[in-house]
């Protein structure tokens, strides 16, 4: 096999990986917003679940919660597809982050933003949805990116629940030919590939959102 | 089938038997990656072709996920003649991903430092060497406290990596267990458990440190 046809080859798994990088952003946006804003508006003993939560899916090791949530949903019953329980636990790990963004972003706004709406007698979702959220969203886009691309990267570990990724394909690809030189910087290549563009789209971003603070700070 | 308490609680002596597998991985591996990122940084300041070299390569590291640098290192090395174990090629490689992360966090902590600073240094005629070792590091050292510890933990949650290359660190040894009692659901759990734990403790950990440095900062 030529350095093409490996990286061809690596190439046929780029559909999976594609996949699961959407599915994973369908359970990773909603969590974010939902259990981002929650931690910022609530308080007390809800805002500690809220907290649990969010700790809970970003402080495990994405590994082995892949891991776990692989073995053990279907021992509690629960059969899910490899790919549904791939997207869900990298989507949700990557969705804690985001919240973190999230809700940072909307800590950081001024009071009087949210004061100005209250002087025009909108009510508290209101202000939140119109005033309070574009702006915390828009000022943390670039962070959004960078969480997508480690979603991306993170995406390699489906290999290891058998979904046929990029990542597989490699280790399939080398158990046929012995050229792992070719074969793994091929597919580091591929990620390269794929995440370069994303973050550039990010610093391009970053420079938008945020000019006055300078160089942008990469990936 | 259903989730056998007893079985799980069994495990945990066992698991945690690991740990100090998995702490060696995560010290060693920041101690690497702090070298290798605070290097990176050195050469990228100082510019021309190997500070361009330098900046894409880092580039290149953000772009691609740690555990295709695993596979990379792992069967790439001896392909080489460079036979090292399973521990020493995780360590590498977990060191070189996560450098491409503290480089940045340098650059940021050597940014923060006045320019003035250099330029004393530079009017006392100091060279170079000694203007990094004493005027640069110790400054930058109180900047960089809290974003490194951050990574700490973010080696600490990588180091579950290192069981695909069959290092016998924590979710290695809940692996063992897996496959020699067919029970996959119970180990993997606890294995969960004791990563989460020791995460919120060792990030709890960095958060007091940090409060501590920022302290003793103020003067």
């Amino acid at each position: 096999m030529s350095m093409l046809d490996i990286w061809l080859g690596i190439l046929q798994g780029l559909r999976i990986t594609a996949a699961v990088t959407a599915y994973g952003l369908v359970f990773a946006v909603p969590f974010a917003l939902v259990f981002g804003v929650a931690q910022f508006v609530t308080t007390g003993l809800t805002r500690f679940l809220v907290t649990a939560v969010i700790e809970f899916w970003r402080s495990s090791a994405v590994v082995v919660l892949l891991f776990v949530f692989y073995y053990v949903l279907p021992v509690m019953g629960i059969t899910l597809s490899a790919m549904t329980v791939s997207a869900l636990v990298l989507g949700l790990n990557s969705g804690g982050y985001a919240s973190q963004a999230v809700r940072a972003g909307l800590q950081s706004l001024p009071a009087g933003q949210r004061e100005a709406g209250m002087a025009l007698g909108l009510s508290r979702p209101a202000i939140l949805l119109l005033i309070e959220l574009p702006q915390a969203l828009v000022a943390m886009s670039p962070t959004f990116v960078n969480n997508l691309i480690q979603l991306v990267k993170a995406t390699s570990l489906v290999s290891l629940v058998t979904l046929t990724d990029m990542t597989f394909r490699a280790k399939e690809i080398s158990q046929t030919e012995y050229d792992p030189v070719a074969i793994y910087s091929a597919l580091l290549l591929a990620f390269f590939v794929v995440c370069y563009p994303i973050a550039l789209a990010g610093r391009w971003l970053e420079a938008r959102v945020n000019p006055e603070r300078g160089a942008p700070r990469g990936i | 089938m259903g989730f056998n308490l007893d079985f799980a609680l069994s495990t945990i002596p066992i698991i945690i038997g690991a740990i100090g597998t998995t702490l060696l991985a995560t010290v060693l591996s920041c101690l690497g990656a702090s070298a290798l990122g605070f290097t990176f940084e050195m050469i990228r300041r100082g510019g021309g072709a190997p500070g361009l070299a330098v900046r894409f390569l880092i580039d290149f590291i953000r772009s691609t996920p740690v555990l295709a640098w695993l596979y990379f290192l792992y069967f790439v090395l001896p392909f080489y003649g460079i036979r090292l174990g399973a521990m020493t090629v995780g360590i590498l490689g977990l060191s070189l991903y996560y450098s491409g992360y503290l480089a940045e966090v340098f650059k940021a902590g050597i940014d923060a430092i006045p320019r003035g600073q250099q330029e004393a240094a530079r009017a006392l005629s100091l060279t170079r060497r000694d203007t990094v070792i004493f005027v640069i590091a110790p400054q930058m050292l109180r900047n960089i406290a809290a974003p490194l510890g951050n990574y700490l933990v973010s080696i600490l949650k990588a180091t579950p990596y290192l069981a695909i290359l069959a290092v016998p660190e924590m979710l290695g040894r809940a692996f063992d267990i897996a496959s020699e009692t067919y029970r996959y659901a119970e180990p993997l759990t606890i294995a969960g458990v004791l990563f989460l734990a020791l995460a919120l403790i060792v990030s709890y950990g960095v958060k007091r440190i940090e409060k501590l440095l920022l302290a003793s900062g103020r003067r």
